[in-house]
């Protein structure tokens, strides 16, 4: 799995983290899922290409 | 880097326009890349998104709503993934095309009875009930017209539409009740009821639409 691929991963599990945290009394699972959803997006953040589509014609 | 190509085969009136469809597949192709490298089968990941649709249905039913919300963008991110994996793994066919389709109908069915259960007191029932029915008329229209052999390629809120609509209308419902619960005397999720009237609307409004161009089609005897 490349270090790209852990981008989406961890921004999810960062995201059901959130929401555990916000609605449910799992607070525990709810902050591992933060922490283990951010070592993710560290990660998936150490390939430096952005992740956005250029223009048409690539400009 | 992904690059939109001129001709992305989506609809020219989705509201979802093709660079944003083109960016988030950008931002999950080396997920699918890593799916495909470990040979994962596509129906996992169909039942996998029926699986998620039932916990958002069910975190709605509860009144987990951002929970919900992050799980319904889940299982749209899951039904895009599965069709990418099934074409480059050399798997795609009619069986799988069939079992995905009326899986997604009943993940959407499954989200639709949380929100209807969440909103049983609410006025939002009856927008939810229009939703639900909306959204499935908008694939029944479709799958009826491609039976009779009419290329339907026209609707402004299809699937990616209904779960970002009600992904991020859930989101953006739950933080702004947690930022106002103390205004208003209690959390309130007046955004989300919003945001399923908005999908309600819309959803009818895609459904008509589609039903008179397969009419105007099969009167041509074209594709519309």
């Amino acid at each position: 799995m490349t270090a790209r691929a852990w981008r989406p991963v961890g921004f999810f599990v960062l995201m059901m983290g959130f929401g555990l945290r916000l609605d449910s009394d799992w607070q525990l699972a709810a902050w591992g899922l933060l922490a283990a959803g951010a070592v993710g997006v560290g990660l998936g953040s150490t390939d430096s290409r952005a992740a956005f589509v250029p223009p048409r014609g690539g400009r | 880097m992904t690059v939109v190509p001129e001709d992305s085969g989506e609809p020219a009136d989705a509201l979802i326009g093709p660079r944003v469809r083109w960016w988030y597949r950008g931002v999950i192709a080396p997920l699918e890349d890593a799916l495909v490298g470990w040979r994962i089968h596509p129906d996992a990941l169909t039942w996998a998104q029926l699986v998620v649709s039932i916990l958002a249905g069910a975190a709605f039913w509860t009144g987990c709503i951002f929970l919900a919300g992050w799980l319904t963008i889940l299982a749209g991110t899951l039904d895009v993934l599965d069709g990418g994996v099934a074409r480059r793994n050399g798997v795609a066919g009619p069986r799988g095309a069939l079992v995905d389709s009326i899986v997604d109908r009943w993940a959407e069915f499954a989200t639709f009875v949380g929100l209807g259960a969440y909103f049983r007191d609410s006025w939002v029932l009856l927008p939810v009930a229009v939703a639900a029915f909306g959204s499935q008329m908008v694939s029944y229209t479709r799958a009826r017209a491609e039976g009779l052999g009419i290329e339907m390629r026209t609707g402004g809120t299809q699937r990616p539409e209904r779960y970002v609509l009600l992904g991020f209308g859930a989101w953006m419902s739950a933080l702004v009740a947690h930022l106002a619960c103390g205004l208003g005397g209690g959390p309130t999720q007046f955004v989300l009821g919003l945001a399923v009237t908005l999908l309600a609307g819309l959803s009818v409004w895609t459904a008509v639409d589609r039903a008179r161009a397969a009419v105007e089609a099969l009167g041509r005897g074209g594709t519309t």
